[in-house]
């Protein structure tokens, strides 16, 4: 479904991504990690079109992803960590301008539209009758990732989607991603949260300045390195070791 | 949530009839940003429609209003109303389009939600241009209603000025949107992303500034000029005017026939088409390429002298005297950089005070032969036109695109907002006001007035802490606290005439009062009304509470 070969994306003289190979087949739920500035919003960007690669190459779905790029976009969902949207348009018409894009017709968008409002547990009135200015962070969320998956995309991102969703939306969203898993969708999920990644991804990926760390399933990953834990793997990977001693010194600056 | 599985692939049962386009639902989407703004915070679908509606008509309204100029013309030749009207509409079109252009074209928080749609950008650009040419196609009817009328009444004229008119104001609306258009892509390709936003920022700011000085200018040329030469066809230089390829249009078609109008109409025709082609066809394929690079990256960043210096200046006798509190001293900060930094900020302050600098300029000019002169007047008009910069400068710097990151303030254990209002006050009175007053004196004495008469710029002075307090009122005048909204970018020119017919009142009060010799009781009553005010406006500052956020 994905392949990438030496994925490479600079900004100036800085590497954001350097030569980055991948390849994810269908249903499988990647999680997606590294620390901040790792270079994984760029990734999942260059991935969706959105950026474009300075070296390298990738397919999603067996189409390139810059000779091909339209293609690939009809092939691709995307939550991303923004979690940007049109403010001044209402729920319903953001999302069926969306749908529009994808050539979705109204009628069938709408009742599309319905199935996602009832599973984020949405008034179909809130979705009518106010601006998405006017939504909370979660609902925001629910209306974006909605977005995402409204044409059925084979492979879909998620960059931090649990972000202002509440503690139900959250399992639901959850148990949704396994599902469309289990259907034969890629799923590549990006987050800092790494208890849920491990509980809910079937493979790690962990990069760092750009450059990939580690690749494998998350309980063999933590067994071949004695960790424990994905998290404290995850920290000694990352140069995390002393956060306990820093965030020691960082208290000691209150007491003075 | 029971009945996931599948769940999708019912969603994808239905027929594919009734396909709204991407084409369609783009232009209906930047229509509707346009419309309403592309922020909102707490606002309801359903009040939206009446207010944006009634905006919009009170915009047209004043458009139309100001078309009455057009009246100044009437029995005149074709080609003459049709210059002056494609003159004031290429001005009204540019100043709309150079505004609103930057932010539809490259705006930052777009990417995020359709550089990942297959679109291709080709039909994204098309987009938004087809509703910045619609709007300013409204614009342009709405101004060039009564130029219908005295067109087709002309010396010349014949009922045939209506439709051509309608077509070449059409073809320069397409001119003026596909240039702008053009400019951008090839900034994109000469400068790259690093330079692409300061050079945006400096393009639309001069250019803005230079459009609102002609829009003031074009008019006091013509008319004084009405019934000579200085309009004609037959000079060589009218060529290179792009108002007068639409006048030649009209004047062609509906006007004196002339070869030489012809002549200007293919040019006009000519240039519309290549300029559309490039913009469209030959550049277009680079859009993406171009939103991606403003997405990707912030503006430049400032200096280190420049982000030092405007600190250092708060630390410094006397502004460390007038900014002791902390909270205005940070206030002062912030308005300072953005008035330096922001090209939002940028494009709506300096265009929005362009008049401020023309008219003071006009008046103040040594009349031809002695007749034109204001005399008096004029010194007492620019000082006054001082005093009304902070009143418009805060007002316009309450809005921002990262109003939201204005929650800080209310955060912040401060009772109300006024600490706040103090500081964007006083960074506008140090940063716009004094340096403006500064010019104007000078230029005062560089035409030729008398040094004595320098205290006539005090009516103006001496009026400013009242003109900058009154956005401060009612918890108002906290800077970047508001979204940005497109639609008020047309009406902001129209608060901005309404601004000089009343200083003209005051400066008219003024100059008579020197001229009467009773200045001195004139300046002691006006400081004495505006010391009651001003502390009694202070308080009321002082003691307001934070507004609601709805």
């Amino acid at each position: 479904m994905i392949s990438t070969n030496a994925l490479t994306k600079r900004f100036g003289t800085q590497i954001a991504v350097d030569a980055l190979s991948l390849e994810i087949p269908g249903g499988q739920i990647v999680g997606f990690l590294g620390p901040n500035g790792a270079g994984k919003s760029t990734t999942l960007k260059m991935l969706t079109g959105m950026l474009e690669p300075t070296s390298g190459s990738a397919t999603i779905c067996g189409f390139d992803l810059t000779r091909e790029s339209i293609e690939v976009k009809k092939r691709v969902g995307f939550v991303p960590d923004s979690g940007a949207v049109f403010e001044s348009l209402s729920g319903l018409e953001y999302l069926t301008m969306v749908a529009a894009l994808y050539g979705i017709p109204e009628e069938s968008a709408v009742e599309r539209i319905k199935q996602f409002i009832t599973f984020f547990d949405l008034g179909f009135d809130t979705l009518t009758d106010k601006l998405l200015g006017a939504y909370s962070k979660g609902m925001r969320r629910k209306v974006v990732i909605t977005a995402a998956l409204l044409h059925n995309p084979p492979v879909v991102f998620f960059d931090e989607p649990l972000d202002g969703l509440d503690a139900n939306a959250a399992v639901g969203f959850k148990a949704l991603i396994q599902t469309l898993a289990h259907e034969g969708k890629t799923i590549v999920y990006s987050s800092h949260i790494l208890d849920v990644v491990e509980r809910v991804c079937d493979r790690i990926i962990i990069i760092d300045k750009g450059k990939l760390l580690l690749d494998g399933k998350p309980d063999e990953l933590v067994a071949q390195h004695n960790s424990g834990t994905l998290e404290k793997l995850f920290t000694h990977l990352t140069g995390g070791d002393e956060l306990e001693r820093r965030a020691e010194d960082f208290a000691k600056t209150f007491r003075k | 949530m029971s009945g996931q599985r599948n769940f999708l692939d019912r969603l994808m049962s239905k027929s594919s009839t009734g396909v709204v386009t991407p084409e369609q639902a783009l232009r209906r989407l930047y229509l509707t940003l346009f419309l309403r703004g592309r922020s909102a915070r707490g606002i309801k679908l359903g009040s939206s429609p009446t207010s944006i509606g009634r905006k919009l008509a009170t915009v047209l309204s004043f458009y139309a209003l100001f078309g009455l100029f057009s009246l100044s013309f009437i029995h005149q030749k074709v080609f003459l109303v049709a210059t002056f009207a494609h003159a004031m509409t290429f001005v009204f079109l540019g100043l709309f389009v150079a505004t609103t252009a930057g932010e539809v074209l490259f705006n930052k928080e777009e990417g995020d939600i359709l550089l990942h749609r297959p679109i291709q950008p080709r039909v994204l650009l098309w987009a938004k241009v087809s509703v910045i040419v619609r709007v300013s196609l409204w614009l342009a009817g709405a101004f060039n209603l009564v130029a219908f009328l005295v067109g087709a009444t002309a010396s010349d004229g014949s009922w045939m000025f209506v439709p051509a008119h309608a077509l070449s104001t059409a073809l320069e609306a397409l001119f003026t949107a596909s240039t702008v258009v053009l400019v951008y892509q090839l900034c994109l390709r000469w400068l790259g992303r690093e330079k692409l936003d300061t050079f945006m920022t400096a393009t639309q700011v001069i250019g803005s500034v230079l459009l609102v000085l002609s829009g003031q200018l074009v008019p006091q040329l013509m008319i004084r000029n009405t019934g000579t030469s200085f309009v004609s066809v037959n000079h060589w230089w009218i060529g290179f005017l792009p108002p007068a390829w639409f006048a030649g249009f009209d004047d062609a078609l509906a006007g004196s026939h002339a070869m030489a109008s012809w002549g200007l109409a293919i040019l006009g025709l000519a240039v519309t088409g290549v300029v559309v082609w490039l913009a469209f066809t030959q550049l277009a394929d680079s859009y993406q390429s171009g939103l991606q690079s403003v997405a990707e990256s912030s503006t430049s960043k400032p200096s280190r002298t420049r982000r030092n210096s405007i600190v250092a200046l708060t630390r410094i006798p006397p502004l460390s005297w007038w900014l002791r509190d902390s909270v205005s001293r940070a206030s002062f900060v912030l308005t300072a950089a953005y008035l330096l930094r922001d090209r939002d900020v940028k494009l709506r302050v300096y265009p929005g005070l362009a008049p401020m600098l023309i008219m003071p300029v006009i008046t103040m000019l040594p009349g031809r032969n002695g007749g034109m002169s204001t005399g008096a007047f004029g010194v007492a008009f620019a000082g006054c036109y001082v005093g009304l910069v902070p009143l418009l400068a805060l007002g316009m710097l309450e809005f921002s695109q990262q109003w939201q990151a204005s929650d800080v303030f209310r955060l912040a254990p401060m009772k109300g907002p006024a600490p706040l209002a103090h500081g964007a006050r006083r960074a506008v009175l140090f940063l716009l006001a004094f340096p403006l007053l500064c010019v104007f004196a000078a230029m005062a004495l560089a035409f030729g007035r008398n040094a004595s008469e320098l205290i006539l710029l005090l009516p103006g002075i001496i009026a400013l802490p009242i003109f900058a307090m009154i956005p401060c009122l009612n918890g108002g005048g906290i800077p970047f606290s508001r979204p940005t909204d497109e639609g008020k970018a047309a009406g902001r020119n129209f608060k901005s005439i309404g601004v000089m017919f009343s200083s003209a009142i005051l400066a008219g009060i003024a100059a008579f009062a020197y001229k009467a010799s009773w200045f001195n009781f004139f300046l002691a009553g006006e400081a004495t009304v505006v010391a009651v005010a001003y502390f009694a406006m202070r308080a009321s500052v002082t003691n307001a509470h934070w507004k609601p956020i709805e």
